[in-house]
């Protein structure tokens, strides 16, 4: 397969860019996506990120069997302080993992063909992201072993959850979106499923994919039913991605804490939380589509697209803060004033300007094209991202320190159990995903087929010359 | 009808202009106007014992149509912004609504008087009271309050006049300018302007809705009220713009160019950001300050939850979301021309309440205050003092601002084609389908 480098980045009112480069035909995209699973050997790097990664998850259970055997006070968290990491990394988490689903789901509605090309593993980061996220409240309870009580399962103690608390709501809400997006992630992937087990060499392969294929045969009723469900699939998901993150905001926004208690916390964690999501959807998509050669699939333009979508939601979340900051002024309520002067001058105020630069500063960067597409530049900012909002919902946890009452004031400080338990959680979602490359199909070879120019009924039957299938060839060449 | 590239064939001109329609709607919208303001003015001569009711229903009918330009601009921009091609052949409905803006700052001349005149912005008067004196400066920075004269605020509100209307300018111009030359630059410059538009149309809609409305209640706050008001500024343009175009089909015109996929994905639209987004943002303020049932907050919406207003609330939760959300959540009734035509301008109608509902009420304070529950409170205050006092005079000054409204909506749709002629994406609006 030539792979020469093709700028599709070009923005030309008389013509759409091509998606999908150097490829003519249908089948030689099926050789390259499945290329992926089939080499006998993933790459030496795949090696070394999943041996870094699993001994990273390695220590992640070593935590969990720490605090587990000895309680949470192997944390930080402490009066004023009860919120400590394991909230900040849960709302992290459930962030990251917003991008999949609104690729999947809200671009699907949105008819932005170039979300096929980055769909499958966004959503299936999001998957990855979900259950880090879901780990932190579950080993927060204390006493695991009674996790279940969360859910309000008829029982003989008569002792239900407490419906008014949004902790609840979220349980709800965290779980929903994690089917959904479990549900249409996998629905996505059967027709891909199906095309690993036709192309299959072994019978374990042969059968192991088969099973998770579910008899696909690419009739046309198996299509029909298929495209059906998919639409039902994004339709459902779609108020969900709104939702998650606003109920995440209710446990903060509907208590009465200076800093906690504002109204733009719903959409503004929504756009962080999409911004968030972006920008580890980046972080992941530069080095893979490097070491697995996927540059005609997810191209430049895809890159550049995200990195817009990160400035535009960049710039929401930078607008909210300017927002909370002016109406702390405005409202004349002292304690919400001072609750702010403290983020930004009190004893965690090196957190807040970190924040400030890396989720509100940075992105900026992308308003020029050249840095929108420059890999190292573009990677700079997504570091930045993932860092700047980590560290925003570590501001706003740490609302607690200083409230109403001087007298209980306090600092805090994670421990070394806070610190490598976070850690430990980045190992437990590279390698899901480090797994997830090597066994399923890694882009969404039936729709990406289904956008190419060749895909159109009418390709080739055009009455004037101006046949899409050109493109490819007419785009200027880079070197 | 084969298009392509643009070049709209020949012959087709006729349908595509609004013609000797155009001085029957524009006379027909002054008329509305003078009649409509007219009789208001004559309402409030003649029912009225105070000026301050005079000017509340003057900023409820003002933000009615103001809502309904800015989404406008809205929509345009974010048309060049996304570099969308469904959307060519609806585009110069929202131009047109846009285009408004150029203008409306005329319409603000009685809101400055109702700054002097009235006491419904409140902040004009802070002396004595704690809250508004911490917030003066907001208003009348650099002076001191006692100037009477609200610099800061009037500068503001002459930057978002200002940037509104050279924004409005540049894309309607510049659209009309692409019928005559089919230049394909004319989009280049118009989607390199479209992001940096975009931050200026969010930074002047968020401040104006706190300086023309949030500062009725001039003590109350909320973070998301931009937000909201943007949700109810989309609800009316995308409501506005599929009954203007079912009227437009009804007089036989764009009728091929304009599609059931265009009424379905209109349709779409109204129903999320119109219908569920709106929803999603009132109710993320109603629940937040409900359940956190703090007093600096509570009574905003105590009063609307009080005395008539509980029934306008209601009426908004059915009529704005439920109703709506059920009708819209099939495709066939947004394929079906009257059906959508219909609902869309019961959530015109339903855009005007919630902007009423916005308005209008009046916090009384100081029984709020005084009450020790929420059935005392309820008990005390009349809807007199809540602010609910429907009067024949809101419809005549909304109406006859909506009269000004479609006239200026008029004149611009006689000014070029109904559609951007020579859109080099046009073709693609007129080709694509939903299924």
């Amino acid at each position: 397969m030539s792979t020469i480098v093709v700028d599709n980045t070009f923005d030309d009112p008389l013509r759409r860019a091509p998606l999908v480069l150097n490829h003519d035909r249908f089948d030689t995209v099926t050789e390259e996506v499945c290329r992926v699973n089939e080499e006998p050997h993933p790459p030496l790097a795949w090696y070394i990120t999943f041996g870094i990664s699993i001994f990273l998850f390695g220590i992640l259970g070593v935590m969990v069997l720490y605090l587990l055997v000895t309680g949470v006070g192997v944390w930080g968290n402490n009066a004023p302080v009860m919120w400590g990491f394991p909230i900040v990394n849960f709302v992290f988490w459930v962030g990251i993992g917003h991008a999949g689903t609104l690729i999947s789901a809200i671009l699907f509605l949105f008819r932005q063909k170039w979300r096929t090309a980055i769909n499958r593993f966004a959503e299936a980061m999001t998957i990855f992201a979900v259950m880090c996220a879901g780990l932190f409240p579950a080993i927060h309870v204390g006493r695991i072993w009674v996790i279940w009580w969360v859910f309000p399962i008829p029982n003989q103690m008569a002792m239900w959850p407490q419906f008014r608390s949004p902790l609840l709501w979220d349980v709800f809400a965290v779980s929903a979106y994690f089917t959904v997006s479990l549900l249409f992630w996998y629905m996505g992937m059967i027709p891909d499923l199906a095309t690993l087990r036709d192309r299959a060499k072994t019978k374990l392969k042969a059968i192991s994919y088969g099973i998770f294929a579910l008899g696909w045969r690419g009739s046309n009723r198996h299509w029909h039913r298929y495209e059906r469900a998919y639409l039902l699939l994004a339709a459902l998901a779609t108020p969900l991605v709104l939702s998650v993150h606003s109920v995440v905001s209710f446990d903060f926004a509907v208590s009465q804490l200076p800093g906690w208690h504002t109204t733009i916390f719903p959409p503004y964690f929504v756009a962080g939380a999409i911004f968030g999501g972006f920008a580890m959807v980046v972080t992941l998509a530069i080095p893979a589509r490097q070491l697995w050669g996927l540059k005609n699939f997810i191209t430049m333009r895809h890159l550049e697209n995200m990195n817009k979508i990160i400035l535009v939601t960049g710039s929401m979340v930078g607008f909210a803060y300017m927002m909370e900051l002016f109406i702390a002024w405005y409202s004349g309520a002292m304690y919400e004033w001072f609750a702010f002067r403290n983020r930004m001058f009190g004893q965690h105020a090196w957190a807040y300007w970190i924040m400030i630069f890396c989720n509100m500063v940075a992105p900026q960067l992308f308003w020029s094209k050249k840095c929108r597409t420059n890999i190292l530049i573009m990677f700079f900012v997504v570091m930045c991202v993932n860092v700047g909002m980590w560290f925003e919902r570590f501001v706003i946890v740490l609302s607690l320190e200083m409230d109403f009452l001087p007298s209980s004031w306090g600092y805090y400080s994670p421990t070394w159990v806070d610190m490598l338990t976070l850690l430990g959680s980045f190992g437990m979602f590279l390698t899901l995903f480090l797994l997830f490359i090597r066994f399923l199909p890694v882009i969404a070879m039936a729709e990406v087929k289904a956008i190419m120019p060749q895909a159109d009924p009418h390709h080739g039957h055009h009455d004037d010359d101006d046949d899409h299938h050109h493109d490819v060839e007419k785009a200027e060449v880079k070197s | 009808m084969s298009v392509s590239q643009g070049n709209m064939t020949a012959g087709s001109s006729e349908r595509l202009q609004l013609g000797d329609l155009g001085p029957r709607y524009f006379r027909l919208g002054v008329i509305t106007a003078i009649v409509g303001v007219g009789l208001a003015i004559l309402l409030g001569i003649f029912t009225l014992d105070s000026i301050d009711r005079f000017f509340r229903a003057y900023v409820f009918a003002f933000s009615t149509i103001l809502a309904i330009c800015l989404g406008g601009l809205f929509f345009t921009i974010l048309q060049h912004l996304t570099r969308a091609g469904w959307s060519v052949t609806v585009r110069r409905i929202a131009e047109a609504l846009a285009w408004n803006l150029t203008w409306i700052w005329i319409l603000f001349v009685p809101i400055l008087a109702a700054v002097w005149m009235s006491h419904i912005y409140h902040w004009m008067h802070p002396e004595g009271d704690m809250l508004l004196e911490h917030k003066a400066g907001y208003f009348f920075f650099p002076l001191h309050y006692d100037s009477q004269v609200p610099i800061f605020w009037l500068v503001r509100a002459v930057i978002f006049f200002a940037v509104w209307a050279m924004l409005a300018r540049f894309f309607v111009n510049n659209s009309a300018a692409q019928d005559k030359s089919g230049d394909p630059a004319i989009t280049s410059k118009m989607q390199w302007w479209a992001p940096l538009s975009m931050f200026a149309f969010a930074f002047t809609l968020s401040f104006a809705s706190f300086d023309w409305i949030m500062s009725l209640e001039a003590h109350w706050f909320s973070t998301i009220f931009p937000v909201y008001f943007f949700a109810a500024s989309a609800c009316g343009f995308f409501a506005t713009t599929i009954v203007v175009i079912y009227l437009l089909q009804r007089a036989g015109r764009i009728e091929n160019e304009v599609t059931l996929e265009h009424y379905q994905d209109l349709g779409k639209l109204l129903f999320a950001f119109g219908v569920v987004f709106w929803a999603y943002i009132a109710f993320s303020q109603f629940m937040l300050l409900w359940y956190a049932n703090i007093p600096e907050t509570t009574g905003w919406y105590i009063t609307r939850m009080s005395g008539g207003w509980a029934w306008v609330s209601l009426l908004l939760l059915v009529g704005h979301f439920g109703l709506p959300f059920l009708a819209l959540l099939t495709k066939h009734t947004k394929r079906a021309k009257p059906i959508l035509a219909s609902i869309a301008g019961w959530l015109l109608v339903m855009h005007a309440v919630d902007m009423y509902w916005l308005v209008m009420p009046t916090m009384p304070e100081s029984t709020l205050y005084e009450a020790s529950t929420l059935a005392a409170f309820r008990a005390e205050a009349t809807n007199e003092m809540l602010g609910f006092t429907p009067h024949l005079l809101d419809i005549a000054l909304l109406v006859g601002l909506v009269g000004l409204l479609a006239a200026g909506t008029v004149q611009r749709l006689t000014k070029c084609s109904l559609i951007p002629e020579r859109d080099p994406r046009l073709h693609e609006a007129l080709a694509f389908e939903n299924m």
